[in-house]
């Protein structure tokens, strides 16, 4: 009885052991994405990527040890985000955590500072992301890069008189404060700016404001179902002008909106029909995965977790712990990597730089128009 | 003309807030129960809707099946969550957590079979032309006062010439009478959540046609239909409708003299001016302690 006792105490210090000496502990990818809410359309898109970029660091075995997904629910809301944080970081000692939405990313840079667990964002823009922690970084053109592109598209297009709604929260303030130094000098005029907090759904009183200012154009500033809500309200309620946005509007439930016909917006350029085969096998793979074309958010998250296959493993083919600081200094020695879409260039920050493209929707898709 | 303008987008909207608002109202009013879940009626009777008209099934089939889901729901609540609760004398915390956990099933459920983003009723009725100079109306606007005024009307005539309506009535002022006279205050309890949760279906439609969905809809309906109840005094039905009415006012309004970031503040304010100045609501009576 005694031996059995030990025999089986023995077994169960040694299993862990013999489990890491078989490459059995997983790698832990944790995510901080909205799975339920009014964002939680972002969040299936975003582990769409993940789950595929999985697949096909299996299917190629880029890795010695297996991949874990750990997904924290955030509802897109600093609170919850940092509670998600600090148990992907405590509890679930997550080894790369992958967040959108610029208010999340900001409440949780802290933790991932602190604790060195990089942190991939490819769904928010804000440009104060770039920078934000030696180990936060942007897969993902921020939106001062975003309407770099938009700002001289619209002086074109003779859209000068701009009325901008934006939503009351870092990423709004930051497209707020790009208009207002940018557009005067690209040749524009900002007629008014409109804050609603997150939770507005009521978008006919804005609507009768905007229509006072005579804009050429309305550039929307938010984010998920209320982006719809803002689109139908101001068609609905006599706002006839062009609609301009980033790159939030490359969204299923926006292309089938009927209110969204003639919306130009701007996202990153990707060309999935001729890129190179990593891109075609993508654009392939997904399409059979999950029945539809990818989208940029796809994109961006399957790029972010190919990135921590790519540098894990180089990491482990040279012997080295896979921690924030050696994923830092392996992402600074390479800096250019092979991701869907091209070659992909990563800045000192941490930020991956993408050539923009500025996109329409007509009748339920999205055409290219420059880029 | 913007105040006229934001006066009527605001009666509009405050006419949908009005028909929720009365519906939790009423529930709460008859039977002292906090239904938290009544914005899952509202999300589950629009996302029906939607269901329906976008698969090319007439609208008044829609607006029935509507009605007949949210009072399904309302009646399931009650039988099957709050009498159980009820029966093991749970308090009201433990009603308000259930409902409050079986909206968040329902958010969910609905976001995996309907898909987690906005929809909406694409429909010529929201959409709005110049009537006056600077001023725009769409046909919704006159759908939405005389289908609250109707569903009122109808309220009223059913609450004081009905025998169950009076009987309704008589339980949200004392249960105990209601047992006396020999009526089922169970079954009392069921009409109460049926007819306050059909209110919330013209709601949900006209919403889904309005301003669009989405699963999390739900909490943003309670919010306004618990502000409303308050401001309008707790169990008065018509202090609830006229408060929602005037909350949709106030959050239109405002944008004459604020930034829309105050829209939905306004409402709040007002509530909180009731709070502190008049508890008792616009019809609700002071209680002697």
């Amino acid at each position: 009885m005694r031996l059995s006792r030990r025999a089986l105490l023995g077994s169960a210090i040694a299993a862990p052991t013999l489990a890491r000496a078989q490459g059995g502990d997983p790698y832990v990818l944790g995510t901080l994405f909205p799975l339920s809410g009014p964002n939680a359309e972002y969040g299936k898109v975003f582990t769409e990527g993940v789950q595929l970029a999985m697949q096909h660091a299996e299917a190629e075995r880029m890795l010695r040890r297996p991949l874990r997904l750990q997904a924290e629910d955030t509802q897109a809301l600093p609170q919850q985000a940092v509670v998600g944080m600090t148990k992907l970081v405590n509890v679930d000692r997550a080894n790369y955590v992958m967040v959108g939405f610029t208010a999340v990313s900001k409440a949780v840079a802290p933790i991932g500072d602190r604790s060195k667990t990089v942190m991939v964002n490819g769904g928010a823009v804000g440009p104060d992301l770039a920078g934000l922690s030696p180990y936060f970084w942007n897969t993902i053109p921020l939106a001062h890069l975003e309407t770099r592109e938009m700002l001289p598209f619209m002086m074109r297009r003779n859209l000068k008189r701009v009325a901008l709604v934006y939503v009351d929260d870092p990423l709004g303030d930051a497209i707020l404060g790009i208009f207002r130094n940018d557009l005067p000098r690209a040749g524009g005029e900002l007629v008014g700016s409109f804050s609603i907090p997150r939770t507005a759904q009521q978008f006919g009183p804005v609507a009768a404001r905007i229509r006072q200012t005579r804009p050429d154009t309305v550039y929307i500033a938010s984010f998920g179902a209320q982006q719809g809500q803002i689109i139908k309200g101001l068609r609905d309620n006599g706002v006839s002008v062009p609609l301009t946005s980033y790159s939030a509007m490359n969204l299923e439930s926006i292309r089938n909106l009927a209110e969204a016909e003639g919306l130009l917006f701007t996202s990153q350029q990707t060309d999935f029909a001729s890129g190179d085969e990593l891109t075609r096998r993508y654009a392939t793979d997904f399409k059979a995965r999950f029945g539809s074309d990818p989208g940029t958010y796809n994109t961006n998250y399957y790029n972010a977790t190919r990135l921590f296959c790519l540098l894990a493993g180089k990491l482990e083919r040279e012997n080295k712990e896979v921690n924030g600081d050696t994923l830092r200094a392996a992402l600074l020695e390479q800096k250019e990597f092979d991701l869907v879409g091209g070659r992909a260039t990563f800045d000192e920050q941490g930020s991956m730089t993408a050539a923009i493209q500025i996109n329409e929707v007509r009748g339920g898709r999205v055409n290219v128009v420059t880029g | 003309m913007l105040f006229l303008q934001l006066l009527l987008g605001g009666l509009q909207t405050g006419a949908l807030y009005a028909l929720t608002a009365c519906g939790f109202a009423l529930i709460f009013g008859a039977t002292k129960v906090f239904h938290f879940a009544h914005g899952a009626s509202f999300t589950l009777a629009g996302y029906l809707f939607l269901l329906l008209w976008n698969n090319g099934h007439p609208a008044w089939l829609g607006v029935l099946a509507a009605i007949a889901v949210a009072t399904g729901f309302g009646v399931a609540m009650e039988r099957f969550v709050y009498r159980p609760i009820q029966r093991h004398e749970g308090g009201f915390f433990t009603v308000f957590v259930a409902a409050f956990g079986v909206s968040l099933v329902v958010q969910n459920l609905v976001g995996m079979w309907a898909g987690r983003g906005f929809v909406v009723a694409d429909s010529s009725l929201s959409r709005a032309t110049e009537v006056l100079p600077e001023v725009f109306l769409a046909p919704v606007f006159w759908v939405s006062l005389a289908v609250a005024a109707v569903l009122f009307l109808a309220l009223g005539i059913f609450l004081t010439r009905h025998p169950a309506g009076v009987a309704l009535r008589a339980l949200s002022q004392n249960s105990d009478l209601i047992r006396a006279y020999g009526l089922s205050s169970h079954r009392l309890s069921l009409l109460a959540f049926a007819l306050g949760s059909a209110l919330a279906a013209p709601a949900a439609v006209l919403t889904a046609i309005t301003t669009g969905m989405n699963e999390a809809v739900g909490h943003h309906v309670m919010l306004i239909s618990m502000a409303a109840t308050i401001v309008g005094g707790v169990g008065s039905l018509k202090g609830a409708a006229l408060a929602g009415l005037s909350l949709g006012v106030a959050e239109s309004v405002v944008l004459n003299f604020a930034d829309p970031q105050w829209a939905e503040a306004a409402s709040f304010v007002v509530l909180f001016g009731f709070i502190l100045f008049r508890p008792s609501g616009l019809f609700g009576h002071a209680v002697a302690r």
